[in-house]
């Protein structure tokens, strides 16, 4: 790692999951019983059948997923995260989780990159309920992810209806953590 | 279709993205990140999606229409939130997953619980990453405030379903 370039990795934005931690292990774990499991009740045939299934998947779903990481990478450098907590952290009221809201829904990324975000936002002054907003419109709402995979795997009318009731949650959240830590 | 039209959007945004970063250094910077982000991700997307399709092979279609399927009511939402609980984040593994338990039975309202809870409250997410950056008192209120969203959407899809 010698040119690591300077506008991630002094940001929370940049940090990466290694390739290969814990979280790695237990998949892969997941995946051996799974193979042994599809080999014993099915054939070992299936296994192959099915593993090349998928990566063809991941194939057809490259670009999309190219797309997304491009989009998560600029984002920080269009809209620098220190900026952007200020910002959060000077508005802890109900109008800050509204806007938190829309944040949390639409800043691309995965968990390395929105919890590191969120800590940010702690720093600067936002408040329990804001966090809270903020955590849980990506949790159920984050664009990037229902983009890239939701849609890829599961009925657009069920995505539809997950998506539309999920849609107030969290700024009613917001609202209730606001009115409780107060 | 859905991902000749996602990847027709998302390919748009990048164009747009791609435009609005203006100078030369700042798209090279985001590229790198690009490349860092694959290397760090192909070997898990691989894993994941090796994983969710041999998953969805094993699913026996009769358990998941007794215990998710439409005559599942409460029981039925309870056991998909601690199913989602379970599942590891990465959102191919539970999303391959819930289209597989569609497929084999499942109702909507269960599916969408289990999918609610897995992505506010998936083990692997909450210990490995939201510990560490947030901290178990951040946690423990988020989850106070939260955990009865599951439950309730799905509740109110059901609702939905049969009105």
């Amino acid at each position: 790692m010698t040119h690591s370039s300077k506008n991630t990795a002094e940001t929370p934005h940049g940090q990466h999951p290694k390739g290969f931690d814990a979280s790695f292990m237990i998949l892969a774990t997941i995946c051996l019983i799974a193979a042994i499991g599809v080999a014993w009740t099915k054939s070992p045939t299936d296994v192959v059948r099915i593993s090349l299934e998928s990566l063809g998947f991941l194939a057809l779903l490259s670009p999309k997923i190219f797309c997304g990481f491009f989009i998560a990478a600029a984002v920080p450098i269009l809209i620098p995260p220190d900026q952007l907590a200020h910002w959060v952290g000077k508005d802890s009221g109900p109008r800050g989780v509204v806007v938190v809201s829309f944040a949390g829904a639409l800043i691309p990324g995965g968990p390395t990159m929105i919890f590191p975000l969120a800590a940010n936002f702690r720093l600067a002054g936002a408040s329990t309920a804001t966090l809270i907003s903020f955590v849980t419109a990506w949790n159920l709402l984050g664009v990037n992810r229902t983009v890239i995979w939701e849609i890829s795997f599961l009925p657009i009318e069920f995505v539809t209806l997950r998506v539309l009731l999920c849609l107030p949650v969290p700024i009613l959240v917001g609202f209730a953590a606001h009115r409780i830590f107060r | 279709m859905n991902i000749v039209i996602g990847t027709l959007v998302l390919g748009l945004l990048a164009a747009w993205v791609w435009q609005k970063l203006e100078t030369n250094s700042h798209r090279q910077d985001a590229l790198r990140t690009v490349r860092r982000m694959v290397r760090s991700n192909l070997p898990r997307l691989v894993i994941a999606l090796i994983t969710a399709g041999l998953l969805a092979e094993l699913l026996p279609a009769n358990i998941v229409q007794h215990y998710l399927g439409h005559t599942s009511g409460l029981n039925g939402l309870l056991i998909a939130c601690a199913l989602g609980m379970l599942t590891p984040g990465g959102g191919f593994v539970s999303f391959a997953l819930a289209a597989g338990a569609l497929k084999a039975g499942a109702a909507t309202p269960t599916m969408i619980a289990y999918l609610l809870a897995w992505s506010q409250f998936s083990l692997t997410k909450v210990i490995a990453e939201e510990l560490i950056f947030l901290g178990p008192r951040f946690i423990l209120t988020r989850v106070a405030v939260t955990f009865p969203i599951p439950l309730l959407i799905g509740g109110i899809a059901m609702w939905l379903a049969q009105a």
